[in-house]
């Protein structure tokens, strides 16, 4: 079967029916992966539900909290650019900016990244370490999914049939806290071999709070409370530093493709890790 | 000469002479082909890498809507076709030999249908042991992958049989001897991996049968002439009963100068008696045109404690693939190189070549000669750290000079290395280097040296002079994008003092161009300029005549002058001009203007009085282009990523026609160079190759190429060659992952032996390193 029809429609009531009307329909965001992966013939959606003219979807909405609203036809382009994060919240435009190349970030949307969820993409592991929320509407109405639990196994989320990403809920970080995305890739523009996302907080010497998300390194971006801790109270020493990420090393579930072996990326998280905080001292100088 | 003439003439970076069309989008290329009532075609590949084919049953896509024919291998005789080793079908015949191998082929009303038509062929197989690598191959129960090779013809001496297909072996001097008199052998096995070509093209053709039978094929190609041989060999047709032409080609680098799809298109089109057109996808041209090799050397040297390199043994183990294809030239070649720009009297290298049950491998860029370098020139390097000497020094004290012999003993007529490697060391502040300092980050530098030949086989170009005076060239070389087209039109018009816009280049065809054997080997601008310039000198002698006649003189006394006249020395007005000159002989005397020049290269690859060679598959090779590179990395120590920092080719091309597009093949083999080095590798899961595709396959982009890559052009001229030109295709290849390799040792003190140095092998170097100390 071929794909016989596409639609655009303009608000998301409607698009929600069309794909209610046409099981096998697809939702259609940016097309840099789902067009690619038409013309492999990997998938053969029936039709097509193109989301670009829904502008409920596009902007932001900064919220009374500190909390930042994206839509999920976000462009990672705007993303990187054009949002006004603060304190820790960058680790999400860290990560939009190395999406890929300026023509896929012209043209991919966060919505389209994370309802993809592939291993590799530098949305999953960013959007845990910024606490982030995932709001999805479906025929029955909206719910909201923290982004470690949305994140459910390779290639799957906790999206149901017909569910649609609306957008994603950035909370506030703490004030002065630090975002960072450290990537590893084969060449620019390649998805991560692994990666590293963080939020942390320094009070003078020392690490008052953090989070650390590792993507790349498994079906879904691995954080650990526990490794977290390891870090509070220190002073990201390398003691402290390899002790968290080897826990984090152990914790992952990588595989071998061809990209890396899962040793290698074993090895590379915690060395990441320590990489990741040597590259945001200057802005702890900073702050 | 140059300088005073007329604009774009030899020593000019004039723009490419087709820019506007490609800039514009408007160029033809062979996916933007068609022909009225055109069918489209597709490929069934082969889901075992080793079986017997015991029977077809395509009755289910032939009825499918819009489906007009279905093609296997016993709709075809028992053609065979190849460039050394005529081992090869037009499409799977009996057996299949590797995953991916066209098995079948439908042709259909569009592409869509063709596509779904061939998933529904059934074909039923006995599958057969498979070999996967050199070594399984050569073992004494292997499972044989051509059992037919010995009565296979051959066009050179092959030492074969079982999976054996070719083993050469070239040696000079007494290399016991050699060792002997070494104070220190260094020795290694090094391995690299199989490399995509990666045109940004992929292949694909458009064939179409006339009333009477005659076919016109378009294909992406590097040669219209081999394009034309392999389909008639393949296919059992007379030349004259195929008409070979190209379109635009997007790029070459050895995968489009064999046959790809092209046999098969042919037949589909004889058979259906309509145009019928065929472009693989991305992932069809990665698992089924061709490769570079997967390659083993063993490489040992010896020197002397001053520094005197004395012996080297260099062993060989080639993976072909399943089929011939250019590998018997591909292991000579890599043995000829194995000895390095330096004067080493004592020297063997030999070489096997194996069937395996992968992907034909076959030309590519260096054709055998980057991973000889890689062994050898990290040797070097490795010899000088054990001498504490400057691994620049040591090169000097031993590289070849003009009037020296290459291995196998035929002589430099010019090298500018010496040359290459002042300009390498002084740009890049070698002596002096005070490299930048990051923290996280370590840097070191590194130098290699390559050679490269230009001259094989034959050529022609013919030159015509139009009734108004303008030129019209035709020398059937492909342009495949680096820009041929346009430098031989300069050397044909400075040849004549005419503008280059006074000269008209002919596109390809085997009806009306002369031979070329391929736009491959770094040649074109070598052999077919020669070619150019002596068909202009052939109508230069031509059109003096006219003039004597004309201006009623002697020959001595006329001269050419710029702007397509001739004149009579020291007489400023007395002249005529071509337009004149061809209206007289169109209309009057003597008949219209036609120079032609043909030539086969000649000299001998091996001077018997100086060395050995048994199974050599190219008789007459030479004329050598020479390089320097020096490279700076900075490895990142968290994961042991190399990136190359900064470059200084500097490379002796004899003379650039046209130095812009010089540094353009420069910089293009540098970078893809690179990625051999640091990413690039197709990975098989037993037989299956698991990333014929752009997203998991990985070349460096604009991103990845560093920001200071410098080119230096040295003219040591080539005295035969057309303006003292050589070649320049292949050169900025070869020395790239030695020199990085150098720089990664340099900077870390590891020696990697296995490309791509990809992090993970980086890293663990490091690691093992830091715990031995
Ligand atoms: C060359 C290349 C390199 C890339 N490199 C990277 C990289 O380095 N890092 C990285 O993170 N990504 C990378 N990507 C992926 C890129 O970020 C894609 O844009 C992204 O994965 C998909 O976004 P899209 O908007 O194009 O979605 P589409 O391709 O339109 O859709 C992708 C999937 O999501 C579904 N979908 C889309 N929107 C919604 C929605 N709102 N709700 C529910 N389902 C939806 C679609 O139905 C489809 O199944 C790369 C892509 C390419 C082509």
């Amino acid at each position: 079967m071929m794909t016989q029809t596409m639609i655009a429609p303009e608000t998301l009531e409607d698009a929600l029916a069309a794909m209610h009307a046409e099981p096998g329909s697809m939702a259609l965001a940016g097309g840099a992966t789902l067009v690619a992966m038409m013309n492999a013939g990997l998938v053969e959606p029936n039709s097509l539900v193109a989301l670009r003219h829904v502008d409920t979807l596009r902007g932001t909405r900064q919220l009374d909290d500190g909390g930042i609203e994206l839509g999920a036809m976000r462009r990672h382009r705007e993303t990187a650019l054009e949002t006004p994060f603060k304190d820790g919240q960058t680790v999400l435009s860290y990560a939009a900016s190395q999406i890929a190349n300026p023509t896929v970030r012209n043209m991919g949307t966060l919505g389209g990244s994370i309802a993809f969820n592939d291993p590799g993409a530098d949305y999953p592991a960013a959007l845990v370490a910024a606490n982030a929320t995932i709001l999805i509407v479906g025929a029955t109405g909206t719910r909201e999914v923290s982004a470690e639990a949305f994140f459910v196994d390779w290639y799957t989320t906790a999206l149901e049939a017909g569910e649609l990403v609306a957008g994603v809920r950035v909370p506030a970080a703490l004030v002065g806290s630090i975002g960072h995305y450290e990537k590893l890739a084969r060449i620019a523009g390649d998805f991560a071999v692994a990666s590293v996302a963080l939020q942390v907080t320094w009070s003078g010497d020392s690490i008052a709070a953090a989070r650390i998300a590792i993507g790349g390194s498994g079906p879904t971006p691995l954080h650990l409370a526990e490794a977290d801790d390891m870090l509070i109270g220190t002073g990201a020493d390398s003691d402290a530093l390899s002790k968290a990420g080897l826990l984090l090393a152990q914790a992952a579930d990588p595989v071998d493709d061809v990209r890396a072996s899962a040793d290698y990326r074993r090895k590379v998280i915690p060395r990441l890790l320590a990489k990741a905080m040597r590259e945001i001292a200057p802005a702890r100088e900073a702050a | 000469m140059s300088g005073e003439n007329e604009a774009g003439a030899v020593g000019q970076s004039i723009p490419r002479l087709e820019v506007r069309e490609k800039t514009t989008g408007r160029a033809q290329y062979i996916a933007d082909m068609s022909s009225p009532g055109m069918l489209h075609g597709a490929i069934l590949q082969s889901p075992y890498a080793h079986a017997r084919i015991l029977s077809y049953d395509v009755s289910e896509a032939l009825a499918m809507p819009g489906v007009v024919d279905v093609l296997t291998g016993d709709d075809l005789g028992d053609g065979r076709m190849g460039a050394f080793i005529k081992d090869e079908h037009a499409i799977a015949k009996h057996k299949v030999r590797y995953v991916g191998e066209p098995v079948a082929a439908v042709a259909a009303e569009t592409e869509t249908i063709a596509r779904r038509a061939v998933r529904l062929i059934q074909i039923e197989y006995e599958e057969l042991a498979a070999v996967l690598t050199p070594d399984e191959g050569l073992a004494n129960d292997a499972p044989i992958i051509h059992e037919h090779l010995d009565d296979y013809i051959k066009v050179f001496p092959a030492v074969c049989g079982g999976n054996l297909v070719s083993r050469t072996e070239l040696s000079q001097g007494d290399l016991d001897k050699g060792f002997a008199e070494a104070d220190f052998i260094v020795e290694g096995t090094y391995e690299t991996p199989a490399q995509a070509h990666l045109a940004i093209e992929p292949c694909g053709a458009l064939a179409e049968m006339d009333a009477s039978g005659r076919v016109t094929l378009w294909s992406a190609n590097q040669s219209v002439f081999r394009v034309q041989a392999n389909v008639c060999e393949s296919l059992g047709l007379p030349m004259s009963k195929l008409r070979s032409l190209t379109p635009r080609i997007g790029g070459g680098f050895g995968n489009k100068m064999e046959a790809h799809v092209q046999p098969i298109v042919v037949a589909l089109a004889m058979r259906t008696g309509r145009p019928v057109k065929l472009i693989l996808s991305r992932e069809e041209d990665f698992e089924c045109v061709r490769a570079r090799h997967p390659m083993r050397v063993r490489c040992k040297t010896g020197v002397r404690n001053d520094g005197t390199l004395v012996a080297r043994d260099v062993e060989v183990l080639l993976d072909c693939g399943a089929y011939g294809d250019d590998s018997p030239g591909v292991l000579g070649y890599s043995l000829l190189m194995a000895r390095g720009p330096y004067n080493i009297p004592n020297v063997r290298s030999v070489g096997r070549l194996v069937y395996t049950n992968k992907m034909r491998f076959g030309a590519f860029r260096g054709f055998g000669s980057p991973k000889v370098n890689f062994a050898g020139e990290t040797q070097i390097d490795e010899i000088a750290e054990h001498l504490d000497m400057d691994p620049i020094d040591l090169r000097l004290k031993n590289i070849v000079a003009t009037g020296d012999t290459w291995m196998g003993g035929s002589v430099l007529a010019s090298c500018g290395l010496r040359e290459c490697i002042d300009a390498a060391r002084e740009a890049s502040n070698w002596d002096q280097r005070d490299l930048p300092q990051t923290p996280g980050k370590r840097r070191g530098m590194g130098v290699a040296c390559a050679a490269h030949i230009s001259g094989l086989l034959g050529t022609g170009a013919i030159v015509r002079v139009l009734e108004d005076g303008s030129v019209a060239l035709n020398t059937g070389a492909v342009d495949i994008g680096q820009g041929s087209d346009t430098v031989l039109t300069q050397m044909c018009a400075e040849a004549l003092q005419v503008p280059v816009d006074g000269v008209s280049v002919a596109s390809p065809d085997t009806d009306g161009s002369p031979y070329n054997w391929g736009t491959t080997a770094s040649r074109v601008t070598y052999t077919t300029g020669r070619a150019v310039v002596g068909a202009a000198a052939e109508v230069e002698r031509q059109l003096r005549d006219h003039a004597a006649e004309m201006m009623e003189c002697s020959q001595e006394d006329l001269e050419l002058r710029p702007g397509g006249l001739i004149g009579i020395k020291g007489v400023p007005g007395k002249q005529v001009s071509f337009h004149e000159i061809s209206l007289r002989a169109h209309w009057r005397a003597g008949g219209p203007i036609v120079g032609h020049h043909t030539w086969v290269f000649d000299q001998p690859t091996i001077d018997p009085k100086r060395a050995v060679a048994h199974g050599l598959p190219f008789p007459q090779i030479g004329v050598y282009s020479f390089a320097a590179f020096v490279v700076e990395v900075e490895v990142d120590e968290a994961s042991g990523k190399a990136d190359v920092t900064r470059a200084w080719m500097a490379v002796d091309v004899g003379r650039a026609i046209n130095p812009g597009s010089v540094e353009g093949q420069m910089e293009g083999g540098f970078v893809q160079g690179m990625g051999f080095a640091l990413t690039e590798e197709m990975v098989w899961d037993d037989a299956r190759l698991i990333n014929p595709s752009l997203l998991d396959y990985k070349v460096p982009t604009t991103l990845d190429t560093p920001h200071e890559l410098h080119t230096i052009i040295i003219e040591a001229a080539e005295p035969d060659g057309p303006f003292g030109a050589k070649g320049v295709g292949e050169i900025g290849l070869v020395p790239v992952p030695a020199a990085i390799a150098n720089a990664i040792t340099d900077a870390c003190n590891i020696r990697l032996t296995t490309l791509p140095m990809k992090p993970e092998r980086v890293l663990n170097a490091m690691e093992q390193a830091a715990h031995g100390s």
